[in-house]
């Protein structure tokens, strides 16, 4: 299985690649984005860029902004491109298909991390020199899991959604809107809380620590990811895919 | 003997009220190009897809290497290589791009399957465009490399979608010689669907003709042409007045009688001894009278178009 994922995710990242190679279909957005988040965004908040605690809600968040523009492409892109019913004649299994383009989609938001990261680190240093900080390996590490768990938890959306979408248009829209209420569910419950609760998950926050929450996000987003792509692979039917 | 490839026995596909499937039975053995034909919207994608294992059969049996494709659809399909109703090309990957990573799905090893890329990409006249994405290449050329990808692993089984659409005329000969090669050569089964009744009858086998989700006909193509019902008879001489011509669209056992080229050409069932007494009588003076063996287009418009009112599916 793992052989066959790794096949399927080649082929997801060498077609986005080509967006890359030829400039086309938002490969010069991510272009500008990266200029303005890897150069602009660190000179602006100066030496101590990298150390910030926004950087845990900042970096996953973008993160897996880029992974939703890929994962709504998964399934309704091949079967908006006529390729769908020829890729499911292929004898790779279901659960392949869809880890393969969940990898993708979370790779293809790392490496758009990573880019940004590297420039950023590279910006404030010849900036600043020796002021700016760097960042603790245990520090990167939270980071990079919670970017990752960030990623996947929406690539697991995205190809939920794009299973069931006609076209990449409809499963973006679809998906805009899943993410919106996955945005704004925890202000609304917040409203809905005490005072005194409130108070105690401050306080229990600062004793866990940036770092700490960090972990313990990253392991519930794994976990709703493990379970949205449970649910997928049982609504992954190439009967109904191919007939749809 | 060895055992059939593909096993078909009563199969039904209900689509809602449809039936796009209609109690299909036939067997195929190793090694046969069998030709799936009948008009738009008759049942044979459905076939494909049912043997493919992509869609489940309403009720019926069947096999596919002795596997059900429903139940061992992995299996079947590692065995099979398709070319569906869409190239189903990665138009933003290039040729060599495409060709690579279905190789991968085969588990053939890039020693393997660099070899066979370029060997296949060289046959069909790719191989100096195989760094172009797919997406800017002619619909001939698109069709050419998916029928390269359909044959890639060489797999005992290969499913063509209508293989020879979009080519030009040469590129259409090579194809079926190379069809025709990889069935008496390497064993392949080849389930071809085409609208080309030539191509069917010069490249296939066996042929299968299928009317509203039913097999019609079943066999070689020269015994579709010699059960057809109606026999052509062509009769040269004098005296074919209009009177006559009327007379003898009424006759029994007379189908159709028209003018042809000169001479009268009759489908008749039966034999045509006593409409040839009846001219005689009618004092039309016969110089010949020669039966003609009816085309495959006649044998194929026979079995689904059996009215004739051109209302096929």
């Amino acid at each position: 299985m793992i052989r066959d994922t790794i096949t399927m995710a080649r082929k997801e990242l060498l077609e986005i690649m080509d967006q890359f190679i030829h400039f086309k279909r938002g490969g010069w957005s991510v272009i500008v984005v990266i200029i303005f988040l890897g150069i602009f965004v660190p000179l602006q908040l100066g030496p101590g860029w990298a150390n910030l605690s926004l950087m845990f809600f900042y970096w996953p968040f973008l993160t897996a902004s880029m992974t939703s523009t890929i994962v709504s492409d998964a399934v309704a892109g091949e079967r908006e491109r006529h390729t769908l019913e020829t890729l499911l004649s292929t004898r790779l299994p279901d659960t392949s298909i869809l880890l393969g383009k969940l990898l993708a989609a979370v790779l293809y938001g790392y490496a758009f991390a990573l880019t940004n990261l590297l420039i950023g680190y590279i910006t404030v240093k010849l900036r600043y020199g020796p002021l700016a900080e760097t960042m603790s390996v245990t520090r990167f590490a939270a980071l990079l899991v919670l970017i990752g768990a960030a990623s996947s938890c929406i690539a697991g959306v995205g190809v939920s959604v794009s299973l069931r979408a006609a076209t990449v248009r409809q499963a973006q829209q679809t998906f805009g809107i899943v993410l919106l209420v996955m945005m704004m569910t925890p202000l609304v419950v917040m409203q809905f809380v005490s005072e005194g609760a409130r108070e105690a998950v401050a306080i229990r926050g600062a004793q866990y620590g940036v770092e700490g929450i960090a972990w313990r996000a990253s392991a519930v987003l794994f976990a709703v990811a493990v379970t949205l792509l449970a649910i997928a692979v049982r609504r992954f039917k190439r009967g109904e895919l191919v007939l749809e | 003997m060895s055992a059939p490839v593909i096993r078909l026995h009563d199969v039904v596909r209900d689509f809602g009220a449809v039936r796009a499937l209609d109690h299909l039975s036939f067997d195929l053995m190793p090694g046969t190009v069998f030709g799936f034909l009948g008009p738009n919207g008759a049942g044979k994608t459905t076939a494909i897809r049912v043997l493919l294992g992509l869609v489940r059969p309403t009720s019926g049996r069947v096999e596919v290497f002795g596997l059900d494709p429903t139940r061992d659809g992995e299996a079947v399909r590692s065995r099979a290589g398709a070319l569906l109703e869409h190239n189903g090309l990665y138009e933003r990957l290039n040729a060599q791009q495409n060709l690579e990573f279905f190789a991968r799905t085969w588990h053939m090893r890039p020693t393997e399957y660099r070899p066979r890329i370029q060997e296949l990409l060289e046959r069909f006249g790719l191989w100096d465009r195989r760094r172009d994405v797919v997406g800017s290449w002619s619909r001939g050329m698109k069709q050419k490399l998916a029928v390269a990808r359909a044959v890639l692993s060489r797999p005992p089984l290969v499913f063509l979608d209508e293989p020879t659409a979009g080519l030009d005329p040469v590129a259409s000969a090579s194809l079926r010689d190379d069809l025709a090669r990889l069935a008496s050569d390497g064993g392949t089964t080849v389930f071809l669907t085409t609208h080309n009744l030539g191509e069917a009858e010069r490249l296939c086998s066996v042929v299968g003709v299928i009317r509203k989700g039913r097999l019609v006909g079943f066999g070689p193509p020269s015994d579709l042409r010699a059960a057809r019902r109606a026999a052509l008879v062509r009769l040269s001489g004098r005296g074919f007045s209009p009177a006559i011509m009327d007379g003898l669209a009424t006759l029994e056992g007379v189908r159709q009688a028209r003018s042809d080229d000169g001479d009268v050409l009759l489908e008749v069932d039966g034999s045509a001894a006593p409409l040839i007494s009846w001219l005689v009588g009618q004092g039309v003076e016969l110089e010949e009278v020669r039966r003609e063996s009816a085309t495959f287009e006649e044998a194929f418009l026979d079995l689904v178009d059996p009215d004739g009112r051109g209302e096929v599916r």
